[in-house]
């Protein structure tokens, strides 16, 4: 069964072969492809040779075609802080609050910044694997966005204090994730993760993320749906039990479950609700951990998610770079020695 | 007229936990002008809406926004109270808040600095990006009783780790290391070799409040 094919019945709750296996791996293939993380991240080239060669390392489901996770501000002339081993962050924001955001334009993906890196990194790794593994895209969700583009703290504040302009400023971001995304899908990506941790309930109230984010992942998803993304997936970190039942109806196929989010309480929140999880190993325990910890945990996920279907075996959010290799292995082969999930 | 001192006071409290700075202000300006003095407003202002705020964040309903807004109505009272001055006269403590070497997410450190603040602890702040020795040598300066440590990425561990032993050799071995933040809190403290790990930044204002009032002396 071709990977996209499992993942796509998996999401449709119907019989697979195995569950899918889909680790959220991005500068960790430096590791397996015996580069460095400063090489991963200079080169499109350099990344996706590393993510082919931890797709053919550990037999994945699905690659991602994520550089770092500052490309939008850094595209839109914020300051990117660099140091050696890690990933770069936003040191200065691209925008002040004051800015009038519904004036602005998206940047052009195919000029700006490192965009067409990212592009050039989804082309790539869509000729590396054929059609035997997903590729993933990955844009920062409109709540994400808009803290990268003026700043944590301020985005906050200007959500209360100028509620109309914070709403341009979501609408900017949500505009920049969609032209971003449909460049993702053009160049073949199956589908592009919508990254929004920011969203989280932990940062922002629920009722913020259904009355204001809401409709606008929504728009993101109706739209790379329409651009011929094979599903949809919200990735949203930290304790997101209570918006998790909300992720269908506004038109997401996969919803990530964190660590810390109690697997109880989301089954029962959910109900009926079809939407297919993926999570929930800490990441951490990846490079702190033994293999043979991490088979248990992934074993015990598969029997515990047995019942209902529509599961992603996987780590609850990003895997570190430094992470064990043993590790990732012994999550693979959780989900490919698993006999007994049919649905 | 102590009742209507009392529903001053609450409504404070009230305003303070709802984050509504300027009626917080209006609230203050009031209570000065019938002749509260300062000290009266820290202790049955904001250490009760501090105590309020942390009562109604646990570990699962924990707010960022909410508790951003709360913070800067707080500060804007503290600054309003004692003006030029961003701390609290008199405090019960000093504690040093760093985000160590090769991490720049400061939001963190930012809200447990507002929330120690507010429990009337004096905060020095060493920054983002901070080198292990920076924060000895604050810890050293200053009489801190505990260094905090908040980290998002997990590449700055093994900073951590360096952190106690380093304090151990400047002979500061009795400063509690304390460790949160979102790559941090996945560590157990042995892991960390630090002496404690907060799920939330209320969770470090409890252990140093327990310091101060001698449940962790001398362990």
């Amino acid at each position: 069964m071709l990977a996209i094919e499992r993942l796509q019945r998996t999401i449709l709750r119907q019989s697979c072969d195995r569950p899918p296996v889909i680790p959220q791996i991005f500068a960790h293939a430096a590791k397996v492809a015996g580069r460095s993380v400063d090489d991963y991240l200079a080169s499109a080239a350099t990344a996706a040779e590393c993510q082919l060669a931890a797709w053919r390392h550990y037999g994945l489901d699905a690659i991602f075609a994520v550089l770092d996770l500052t490309i939008e501000a850094e595209s839109l002339g914020g300051t990117v802080i660099r140091h050696p081993g890690i990933y770069p962050a936003i040191s200065d924001p691209p925008f002040t609050p004051d800015r009038d955001f519904s004036r602005l334009a998206p940047p052009d993906p195919a000029t700006a910044g490192r965009m067409p890196a990212v592009v050039e990194m989804v082309a790539r790794m869509r000729a590396g694997v054929g059609d035997a593994a997903a590729v993933i895209g990955l844009v920062q969700g409109p709540m994400t966005g808009a803290v990268q583009f003026v700043g944590m703290q301020r985005a906050l504040f200007l959500a209360i204090d100028e509620p109309d302009r914070f709403v341009h400023l979501l609408d900017y971001a949500t505009e920049v994730a969609r032209s971003f995304g449909s460049a993702q899908l053009a160049a073949g990506a199956d589908i592009v993760l919508v990254f929004d941790p920011a969203a989280s309930p932990e940062i922002v109230p629920a009722g913020l993320f259904r009355e204001l984010v809401g409709p606008r992942v929504a728009h993101l998803a109706a739209s790379f749906k329409q651009a011929g993304a094979k599903a949809n997936w919200l990735h949203i970190a930290g304790q997101t039990a209570a918006i998790l039942p909300l992720y269908s109806s506004f038109g997401f196929d996969i919803g990530n479950v964190d660590y810390c989010v109690d697997l109880d309480t989301v089954l029962e929140t959910l109900g009926e609700d079809s939407l297919c999880l993926d999570g929930n190993i800490k990441p951490l325990s990846f490079v702190t951990d033994s293999a043979d910890s991490i088979r248990q945990t992934a074993d015990a996920l598969l029997a515990r998610f047995d019942g209902r279907g529509g599961f992603i075996l996987s780590s609850g959010c990003e895997i570190p770079p430094e992470a064990e290799e043993a590790n990732v292995a012994a999550l693979v082969a959780a989900a490919r020695d698993w006999k007994k999930g049919r649905r | 007229m102590v009742d209507i001192m009392d529903s001053a006071f609450d409504a404070l409290v009230a305003s303070l936990v709802e984050g509504e700075r300027e009626h917080c202000l209006a609230l203050v300006g009031e209570l000065i002008a019938k002749g509260r003095q300062p000290a009266e407003i820290v202790t049955d202002g904001i250490e009760v809406a501090m105590g309020a705020l942390d009562r109604k964040c646990t570990a699962e309903q924990f707010n960022l926004l909410e508790i951003m807004l709360a913070g800067r109505a707080v500060m804007a009272v503290i600054h309003r109270l004692f003006p030029g001055d961003a701390d609290l006269p008199n405090p019960r403590a000093t504690v040093i808040a760093a985000v160590l070497e090769g991490d720049i997410h400061d939001i963190g450190k930012s809200i447990l600095k507002i929330l120690l603040t507010g429990a009337h602890i004096k905060v020095i702040d060493c920054g983002k990006d901070t080198p292990v020795a920076a924060v000895v040598k604050a810890a050293a300066e200053s009489g801190a009783v505990a260094v905090c440590l908040t980290g998002l990425i997990s590449s700055v561990i093994p900073l951590v780790r360096q952190v106690k032993p380093a304090l151990g050799a400047a002979g500061l071995s009795h400063v509690k290391v304390l460790a949160g933040g979102a790559a941090l809190k996945q560590c157990t403290a042995d892991a960390l070799a630090v002496d404690f790990v907060g799920q939330t930044a209320f969770d470090a204002v409890h252990y140093v409040g327990a310091l101060l009032d001698g449940v962790y002396a001398g362990h």
